[in-house]
């Protein structure tokens, strides 16, 4: 899913008619000391970042100056939550809270329902995993129609909302209800969505994420890569979404795992399939090695797709290895590659002589494409030769995480060690 | 020099080597692992018996004729496969690829 941060979504809430409180993103504590003085009065300093428990985390902080804003925000911005560094604040209005709702429209994959419920309650805020399951209302949404009044003022009801407000939360859950088709969201949570002491229903927090499949209808979003990223995407997300984005041709999967490029330890990681990608991990962690990356070249994607793939994650800095990691016995046909991987390493080890490369591909026609990659690469693996540390493996190693990931980290170490010399 | 235009990639085959080419590797090979595109004619590979349209549909960037004339052609066959991006990914970094 794409996901918005807080104050991204509060301006798509805006721009469908939701009530957001007044407030603007700042990324200094100058651009927040003049957002404060824009709003005027006192305001809350609230840290930007895909993750939830933000209140706890203390970069959610109520200032009453311009100055102090500034200063709050200086601290918040050189904060990292979750391993994730906060690069913005949202500077926004301090609401008079009556009390804290919580709402959330997300989709209900379940055989019986497929489709938007929604989840309604008077306990919101904080610790809303805490709240008694009987005090959330769940309610699934026709897909078609969204969610009607008279369903609406029925969930009002049972949630316990005074008859004199139940006409104002129906319409409030109604328009958001709509607000969630119209953007094409898979989650669109409002915790806390609050009374002020005016009696207006505000939206205090937003957590948008948009349908990854939706995206192309939504070019207003300007969303550049439709795929689950826990922050912005790196250099190496984006060249990988370039590579799937108008090519369907099978699986050419590619992102970053946080690797800092300079780390040892790391390899580059190649599975084929996401089951098999999880034994790869296995075979990496039991050693202590780290995939730099996640790739996935599955569903038979053609040669140029798989070239692509590795081309990408064996060039990235510093890796120590690169593991093929075919393990499962794979109905698509191996030859492409088999095919891919010579070009693809007759191009790049002549520049990084002596990487480590452990190939592992198995399944269908699997005894031609190993013979395709031990011809194409006979000449390199010599023992001088740039492919020296070229290891091959069919089905006989399928399933042995364990020796798969020794011979890497055998080969790895001594590899680091010749560089290190 | 032929090029054949496929969906993302160049295929680039110098024919004047193509001539005393003994085994025509890459047409095997096409026929072999996609949707043989390649044909032989006056001893060269060529797509001429194909429209651009059917070449477009009917290639399937295996790669393998630029393997198989590599090690049993006459070294003919060079494939362009440009990855988005990456070329200003490993400049940045000083790398040399």
């Amino acid at each position: 899913m794409a996901r918005f941060l807080e104050y991204q979504g509060k301006e798509w809430l805006a721009k469908a008619g939701m009530p957001v409180p007044k407030g603007r993103p700042a990324s200094t504590p100058e651009e927040a000391r003049q957002a404060a003085e824009w709003i005027g009065g006192p305001v809350a300093v609230k840290g930007q970042v895909q993750a939830g428990g933000r209140g706890k985390a203390g970069i959610v902080k109520l200032v009453n100056t311009p100055e102090e804003a500034a200063k709050v925000a200086s601290e918040i911005l050189a904060k990292t939550v979750k391993g994730f560094p906060i690069h913005q604040v949202l500077i926004e209005e301090k609401l008079d809270i009556k009390k804290e709702y919580y709402c959330s429209f997300v989709v209900n994959g379940a055989r019986e329902a497929r489709s938007p419920m929604l989840m309604f309650s008077t306990e919101g805020g904080m610790d809303i995993e805490g709240v008694a399951e009987e005090l959330i209302i769940k309610a699934n949404i026709d897909p078609i129609f969204g969610l009607q009044m008279y369903d609406a003022i029925d969930i009002c009801v049972k949630a316990g909302i005074p008859d004199k407000d139940l006409n104002k939360f129906a319409a409030f859950l109604t328009k958001l209800s709509a607000t969630y088709k119209k953007y094409d969201c898979q989650t669109l949570e409002i915790n806390p969505f609050v009374m002020t002491g005016n009696g207006d229903l505000v939206c205090a927090d937003c957590k948008m994420e948009i349908d990854n499949s939706s995206v192309n209808r939504h070019p207003e979003f300007g969303i550049r890569i439709a795929r689950d990223l826990p922050g912005e995407p790196t250099e190496l997300d984006i060249i990988g979404w370039s590579i799937e984005e108008t090519d369907a041709r099978g699986t050419g999967f590619l992102m970053n795992m946080g690797y800092d490029e300079k780390s040892p330890g790391y390899v580059g990681y190649h599975p084929i399939g996401g089951g098999s990608a999880m034994m790869g991990l296995d075979a990496l962690n039991q050693v202590g090695l780290k995939p730099a990356n996640y790739a996935d070249t599955s569903g038979n994607p053609v040669g140029s797709k798989i070239y692509r793939v590795a081309k990408c994650v064996l060039s990235q800095p510093n890796i120590d290895g690169y593991l093929l990691g075919g393990f499962m016995m794979a109905n698509q046909e191996q030859w492409h590659h088999a095919n891919a991987m010579v070009k693809v390493l007759r191009e790049i080890l002549p520049k990084r002589p002596g990487m480590p490369c452990v190939l592992l591909l198995c399944g269908n026609r699997e005894d031609e494409s190993l013979e395709i990659m031990r011809n194409g690469l006979k000449d390199m693996m010599t023992e001088d030769g740039p492919g020296k540390r070229i290891e091959i493996y069919g089905k006989e190693y399928v399933t042995d995480t364990k020796f798969i990931g020794e011979r890497l980290l055998a080969l790895s170490t001594e590899y680091r060690a010749e560089k290190e010399a | 020099m032929l090029e054949i235009k496929e969906k993302s990639i160049s295929v680039l085959i110098d024919t004047s080597k193509c001539g005393t080419c003994e085994t025509k590797a890459c047409e095997v090979a096409c026929k072999k692992y996609a949707r043989g595109i390649l044909a032989i004619v006056d001893g060269k590979p060529s797509v001429a018996h194909l429209s651009e349209s059917q070449v477009l549909r009917l290639g399937t960037e295996c790669l393998a004729c630029e393997i198989a004339c590599l090690f049993e052609g006459n070294k003919a066959i060079s494939i362009d496969v440009s990855v988005v991006g990456l070329p200003e990914y490993v400049a940045r970094r000083g790398l040399a690829y």
